[in-house]
This record gives C-alpha cells, sequence and structure tokens, in this order.
C-alpha cells in the first residue's frame, strides 16, 4: 500500500512539475512509429500539426480560465456560434467576417466573466449557463441547420487551408496564438496576477491586485480564442453549424490537464497545453489506428480526464473534494 | 502515564524530532515550550494519534501502544483540543460534543436529541460553564467554543476507563486575557482527574499553570524544570539561547513622529461596525488600536486597507479624500496591508519568494511591459540578505519558508512597492520569540524611515511597546486615548479599563 502511494507521489509531482507530459508524448510518438513505421515522416507530421490546431486553440484559451482555478464549458458553443457567424457572413462582407465572428467569442467570453465575477455565480455555473444561450443564438441564427461555405466564400477560406513553405497554415496560426499566450501569461503583469489569483485569490486581493479584472480578461481570452478555433473549424469544413464544435470540449479540457496545467489553479501554462494537445491528437491517431470506433473516441477522453486529474489533483490545497 | 521514549520523526527527509523522551504524571499539567519548528505541534500529532513516530516508542500505564490514527488515541485517553479549533460551526454544540458518539443516543435508528442534550450538558457541567448546548456553535465567542472543545475531550472519560490527558495546542493564543483566566481555572479544577499537556508561545503562562516544564529546542527536550523553579527570562534563555532583552520592543529606537500627517479620519465609520473614529497617523508613527474582538478595531483596519468602505465621515490618504472600493484602491494610495492570516492573505503560499515580493508592484521588475525574470530575482535576493530571510534562494516557494521568514517576505513586497502606509494586523501572531523581535527590528526600521503605521495585535504589551500612541476601542466607538513616548508607556490596567 505504502508503495502504490510513493508512486503516486512521483507521478503527481513528476506531472505538475511538467517532466511526465513530454515524456509520455515522445513515448507515444515512438509507439505510433514503432506499430506504423513512417509515421515520424514530414508529411504524417505535418498532418498531425493541423490536425492538432484547433483543439490546441481551444485549450490554449481555456488554459486562462482553468489558471486563475475557474472553468469554462461554454467554448464549444462560443466556436460553433463562430463557425456559424463566419458561414452567413462571408458571402456578405467576406473577410470581414472573421472579425465579427471573433468578436462575438470575445464579447460572450466576457460575459461570462462578468456573470462569475460580478454576480458571484460559480464559474462552472456561469458558463454552463453562458454555454447554452450560446448555443441557443446559434441554432437559432443558422435555423438549426448546418450552412455551407460556397463557392464565392471559399475564397476567403482558402488561406487557412493553405500551407507556408510546406507548413500547413493552420498549424502556423496555432503557433503564433500559442507563442502569444505563452509569452502573455509568462511575461505579463496579468500572467502573473492570473497565476496568483488561481494560487491564492485572497492574498492576491490584499496585494492589490484587481482580481475582478484579471478573471473577466482570462474569460475574454478563452472566448476570443474559442472563436478563432471554431472560424478555423468552419473554414476546414467548408461549413458553419450549431453543432460544429460539439465534441470538443472534452477532449481540450483533457489536452490541458494531461499537459500539466493544475485543475486547481496557479500552476501550468500554455507550453504545457501544446504538448498535451499533442498527446490528445495521437491518442486519437492511435485510436483510429487500432480500430475503435470513432464515436467512441469521448469515451477515451473522458477516462482520460479522469486520470489525469485523478493523478495531479493536489489535495493538499484543496481539503474537501467537492 | 504517558511516556515517549526516543521519539524520532522526520518529514521529507527533515528530521522533526531527534529522539524525544518524556513523561506525563496523573494529575499533572505539563508545559511544552520552544520556538517554532523545535517540534512541540509533532510531538503533540504523535500522542494525539494523527502523526506516527518514524522510531521510539510510547508507553501509556507502562504499556507500549501503537498509535494509528486519531481514534487509537481516543481509544487510550488521549484527548486533543486543536491551536486551530475543531468545531463545525453549523452544527449545535451538543452534536458537536457527541459528534462521531452519536450511536450511544440513537434509539430505533433514531437520535434521542433530549438525552444527548442532557448528556452534554452534564459534560459543560464538569468544566462549570453555562453554554445552551442547543445553541448553533456559530453563535458562541470563540472563548466559548474553546470551552465546548474542552468538554468534547472530556466525553474520553466516559468511553475510556482510566485517567485521560487532554493535550491543549497553543490554546490562549486567541483568549483574551479574562478568558485566559477562565480556562487556566477550569484546568486546575480538573487536574483531579486528567493531566493536561499545554503548549504555549507564552512563557509566564506555561509558568503559571504549569507543575513542570519541558522546553523543546531542534527537535529535542533540551531542559526539564518545576515551575517554581525558574522564570520566564531564564526559561527565554534556554528556548532561544539567548536572553529577553530588556528593550524588547526596541523601545530606545522609538523616534518622535514626524509632521506629516499622512492618514486622517475624520468621524469615520461603517455601519453596524463602527462610527466617530478620529484617528490622525503621521509619517514615522506607530498607532495602536487596542480592544477585544468585536470593539471594532478589525473593521477600522479592514476600512483603511480596502477591504470594507466606510459608510460615514472622512478617510483622507496622502492629503487626498479617498473611499476605498477595494484593496487595489487602498494600495494605489500607498497602503499596505499585513494581514493575521498570513498563510491565507499574506502570501502566494505557491508562489516563490521573489514573485510574492512583487506582487503588489511589478513596476521595479517590468522592462517594456514584461516582466525580467533576471531583474526580479536579483531584487529578491537583495531582499533575502538585507532582511537576513533564511532561504536557500529567490525561487523557493513560500510555503515552505518558516512563519516568521514568511513575515518578512510580506513586508519586502511592501518596500519594494514604496507603501508610505502600513496596516499591520496580528503581525507576530503564530511567530516565536527570535522571529518576533525581528518583526520588532523591522517596525522600528520602517518607522524611522518615515512609515505611518497602525497596528492592532495579540498582546497589549506588545501593542504598547511598540506604538507612540493607542487608542482604545469599545463597541465601535474610542473609548481612551494614551500617549506612549517611550519612557511614559500607560499602564496596561489603565488601557484595559477603557477595553472592558
Amino acid at each position: 500500500m505504502n508503495s502504490t502511494s510513493n508512486i503516486r507521489s512521483l507521478l503527481t509531482t513528476g506531472w505538475l512539475q511538467g517532466a511526465i507530459p513530454p515524456i509520455l508524448l515522445v513515448a507515444l510518438i515512438l509507439i505510433v512509429e514503432l506499430a506504423a513505421p513512417g509515421f515520424l515522416s514530414g508529411e504524417t507530421l505535418m498532418l498531425l500539426l493541423a490536425n492538432t490546431a484547433v483543439l490546441f486553440i481551444l485549450a490554449a484559451g481555456v488554459t486562462f480560465v482553468i489558471l486563475i482555478g475557474g472553468i469554462d464549458l461554454s467554448i464549444q458553443a462560443v466556436a460553433s456560434l463562430a463557425s456559424v457567424i463566419l458561414a452567413q457572413l462571408l458571402p456578405l462582407i467576406g473577410m470581414a467576417a472573421f472579425p465579427v465572428a471573433i468578436l462575438g467569442g470575445l464579447l460572450f467570453g466576457i460575459l461570462s466573466g462578468y456573470v462569475h465575477v460580478r454576480l458571484k455565480v460559480p464559474s462552472f455555473v456561469a458558463t454552463l449557463a453562458t454555454g447554452g444561450v450560446v448555443a441557443g443564438i446559434a441554432l437559432w441564427l443558422a435555423d438549426g441547420r448546418a450552412i455551407t461555405i460556397e463557392e464565392a466564400g471559399r475564397e476567403n477560406t482558402a488561406w487557412i487551408n493553405g500551407t507556408v513553405a510546406g507548413v500547413p497554415a493552420v498549424a502556423l496560426i496555432a503557433a503564433v496564438i500559442g507563442l502569444v499566450a505563452f509569452f502573455a501569461l509568462r511575461y505579463t503583469p496579468f500572467g502573473r496576477h492570473s497565476l496568483a489569483v488561481g494560487a491564492g485569490e485572497p492574498a492576491a486581493l490584499a496585494a492589490g491586485i484587481n482580481v475582478p479584472r484579471t478573471k473577466i480578461i482570462a474569460f475574454a481570452v478563452s472566448g476570443t480564442l474559442a472563436a478563432i478555433a471554431g472560424t478555423i473549424l468552419a473554414a476546414r469544413l467548408s461549413s458553419g453549424s450549431p453543432n460544429l464544435a460539439n465534441q470538443l470540449l472534452l477532449p481540450a479540457i483533457a489536452a490541458v490537464i494531461v499537459g500539466g496545467t493544475a485543475i486547481t489553479g496557479g500552476l501550468g501554462g500554455v507550453a504545457r497545453t501544446a504538448v498535451g494537445a499533442l498527446i490528445i491528437s495521437i491518442v486519437r491517431i492511435g485510436m483510429t489506428f487500432i480500430g475503435i470506433n470513432i464515436f467512441a473516441e469521448n469515451v477515451v477522453f473522458g477516462a482520460v480526464l479522469i486520470t489525469a486529474v485523478a493523478i495531479t489533483i493536489d489535495r493538499s490545497k484543496i481539503a474537501i473534494i467537492k | 502515564m504517558l511516556t515517549a521514549n526516543a521519539i524520532t520523526k522526520s518529514f521529507a527527509g527533515v528530521p522533526a524530532l531527534k529522539g524525544v523522551s518524556l513523561e506525563i504524571r496523573p494529575n499533572e499539567v505539563v508545559g511544552l515550550i520552544g520556538e517554532n519548528g523545535a517540534g512541540k505541534s509533532t510531538l503533540m500529532r504523535i500522542f494525539a494519534g494523527t502523526h506516527q513516530p518514524d522510531g521510539g516508542t510510547l508507553m501509556r500505564d507502562g504499556q507500549p501502544v501503537r498509535l494509528r490514527n486519531a481514534r487509537d488515541g481516543a481509544a487510550n485517553g488521549i484527548g486533543m483540543v486543536f491551536q486551530e479549533q475543531s468545531l463545525l460551526l453549523n452544527l449545535s454544540v451538543a452534536e458537536n460534543i457527541y459528534l462521531g458518539q452519536e450511536s450511544q443516543f440513537v434509539r430505533f435508528g433514531i437520535v434521542d436529541w433530549k438525552a444527548m442534550h442532557t448528556a452534554a450538558r452534564r459534560q459543560l457541567d464538569k468544566i462549570g460553564v453555562d453554554i445552551d448546548v442547543t445553541a448553533r456553535t456559530s453563535e458562541l465567542t470563540f472563548a466559548a467554543r474553546q470551552m465546548v472543545e474542552l468538554a468534547k475531550a472530556l466525553t474520553l472519560e466516559e468511553t475510556v476507563s482510566r485517567q485521560i490527558v487532554i493535550l491543549l495546542d497553543e490554546p490562549t493564543s486567541v483568549l483574551s486575557g479574562a478568558d485566559i483566566e477562565v480556562l487556566f481555572n477550569r484546568v486546575r479544577s480538573l487536574k483531579s482527574r486528567a493531566s493536561f499537556v499545554f503548549v504555549s508561545h507564552r512563557l509566564d503562562e506555561v509558568l503559571r499553570i504549569s507543575d513542570r516544564v519541558y522546553t523543546m529546542k531542534d527537535g529535542e527536550v533540551v531542559a526539564e524544570h518545576r515551575a517554581g523553579d525558574i522564570t520566564a527570562p531564564e526559561l527565554h534563555k534556554i528556548m532561544v539561547g539567548r536572553g529577553l532583552q530588556t528593550a524588547y520592543y526596541k523601545e530606545d529606537r522609538q523616534l518622535p513622529p514626524r509632521s506629516e500627517i499622512l492618514v486622517d479620519a475624520s468621524k469615520l465609520g461603517a455601519a453596524g461596525a463602527f462610527s466617530d473614529v478620529d484617528l490622525q497617523i503621521r509619517a514615522g508613527e506607530i498607532v495602536g488600536i487596542a480592544g477585544v474582538v468585536g470593539s471594532g478595531r478589525e473593521e477600522v483596519t479592514r476600512t483603511i486597507g480596502g477591504f470594507m468602505p466606510h459608510t460615514d465621515g472622512r478617510l483622507t490618504i496622502l492629503g487626498d479624500e479617498v473611499h476605498f472600493r477595494s484593496p487595489e484602491q487602498a494600495v494605489r494610495r500607498s497602503v499596505g496591508y499585513i494581514p493575521r492570516e498570513r498563510r491565507v492573505e499574506g502570501l502566494v503560499m505557491f508562489l516563490s519568494i521573489a514573485e510574492n515580493i512583487t506582487l503588489a508592484d511589478l513596476s521595479a521588475v517590468v522592462k517594456n511591459g514584461l516582466i525580467s525574470y533576471r531583474r526580479e530575482r536579483s531584487l529578491a535576493t537583495d531582499w533575502i540578505r538585507r532582511l537576513h530571510i533564511k532561504a536557500p534562494g529567490p525561487d523557493i516557494a513560500c510555503r515552505k519558508l518558516s512563519g516568521g521568514n514568511q513575515q518578512k517576505v510580506v513586508l519586502a513586497r511592501w518596500m519594494t512597492a514604496g507603501s508610505r502606509i502600513l496596516i499591520l494586523d496580528h503581525p507576530t501572531r503564530g511567530l516565536d520569540v527570535g522571529a518576533k523581535e525581528e518583526v520588532y527590528e523591522l517596525v522600528r526600521e520602517l518607522s524611522s524611515q518615515g512609515v505611518a503605521i497602525l497596528l492592532i495585535s495579540d498582546t497589549l504589551e506588545e501593542t504598547i511597546g511598540l506604538s507612540h500612541r493607542v487608542i482604545v476601542m469599545r463597541d465601535g466607538a474610542v473609548t481612551a486615548r494614551f500617549d506612549a513616548e517611550p519612557g511614559k508607556k500607560p499602564d496596561q490596567v489603565d488601557v484595559v479599563k477603557a477595553m472592558v
């Protein structure tokens, strides 16, 4: 019994200090390479990156919220709404549809943050509710149907599906977003304040940090990145739909936690989420490879999330788990 | 009755107890003193069964025992009254006293409340206090809750056939003087039926209540005395390895304040908490507020710290009238708050020393809008050196520091932020004597640099000893004001008169 708890504490510290997720990622890549030689070739790697991009952007956004000690359950609805807005507006206003769709995400992010902070509603309830509102608006706007982006609109989405110097454009977009998010968290006062709020809100408040503003910004970032992910998804699938991102909430949160960001807040970052998103992507590829029905993938991701949280949650920070 | 033989215990390789042997005899009160980190609390937890020793043996009435958990401890007649109270505030007094032992009152699957209340009444009668057993615990005063804890520990008498041992872990740290007397009287009268172990930082109290005193230092028992054979200063010398200085509060360094008024409260009030408070603090002046729990002094400090807006009167900070709605606004106006709850409000325990020091003001380490980790580390390294913070480096998480060193990190933060007004809310709570002296040293230093300081403290001696002026509050109003110049400090008795 003692030895299992030792292994467990070893896993916990290794995971939260960030050592285990990269090792896991490398191990998974090697396993896939052994099972299917040629996986490490440039072409499939590029495909892997392109397929991970949307998941990573969503997960990077929710990383901000998890770091302040909250959770954002509205991201899939926000992403879907953005896809609907993009698909509807592309024929009308062309490229300007992108900023409009993204602005929608920003606004609903701020709304979630506002509900959580000003009305003092726990973030999981606040974002569950705003997510429902957003999903309803998306269904209403789209009249419940998927909207195909027609030929005329596709001119404006082609750049997303193209490559730059052999690298998929979506992977580059994700990389830029990842870098900006990384710097914002690590090197700006806002990033520092986020960690402080997540790790010890009363102390952060007493130190004069504007806790409400820090939290609202985190939700705004989450909403914005969710909307960006939604527009990219729409461009790749040439369609906007109120259900487009419906299966992405679970893998996105799993990516954050598997990457080594603590669900209790205050510890982690976007670089870890990048590793986590790649792990989730490779697991997804591996599942296809060994013949698991694609519809069952969230069964696996649910199990992965539970396992990761069970291993990593720092029980010294919360005495009682409710 | 209860004997420890060469008990050892390490946490993550760091020895907390290095072979401790001591003995608790029937019908006696044993005092246990030592600085923070001396191992007192660890030893208590081993006696109570919540920690298990790595080596050595525990003997109960001459028989070796193994206590695997608190239940084993209770089965051996060892009960603990916790430093941080362990009562559930949403339950009644009777429910708390019999928490986990309700089965004895169950008839046909239903709790017989009447029987439980009668039994709880009997427990409270043992210590001679009159508390309504049906009252919700949250409605009791802190002192009354302590009595309930004691009554709860005494229920062991009914389940264990032998004489019981009650461990009191710093029970007086949150009690006022009168309540301490009440507690001591109860302990004295219960001595005929139980033995007590009394842990405290306050040497005079330990000497007053104990028959014998063990002194611990660095995980070992270094001395054992009969209480009548030694004085507090001598004991202090053994405990810290140096003498209690006559100028404990550094009164020789108390300089006259400057003329500039930094804080000016006029008829300040907050609905339901305090009213008509006039208060001025000059640069370099330390103003202490004395008062019991509920006097409103806490709320005055919270208001000036920005945690609680005032509803009446005027508050002028650095010459401008202000109405703080958040601590952030207070911090912008150069007000720093050093809270009593160091681990909750003082520091972000999981962040490093460096990150905690720059938490209130990053401007010293931000270049082009980005944090320079190199500058931050060197700033923190500088403070570690200047304030003698005991830490391997600036990247260590604050939760790994001792209480005194944590408090220095909080002070370093406000010095980095250049705060001209500091609120010290029980700045030495839970610190050992040595760490307290270092804090006093720093407070004097800040004062001589022209910082205006508002102080509330656990002990009246500290309030009087450190302050230039003492304001006394009762029931939300100021009842007296005393000058406290060096050599002309007010008598405690006079201050207490205005408090109660």
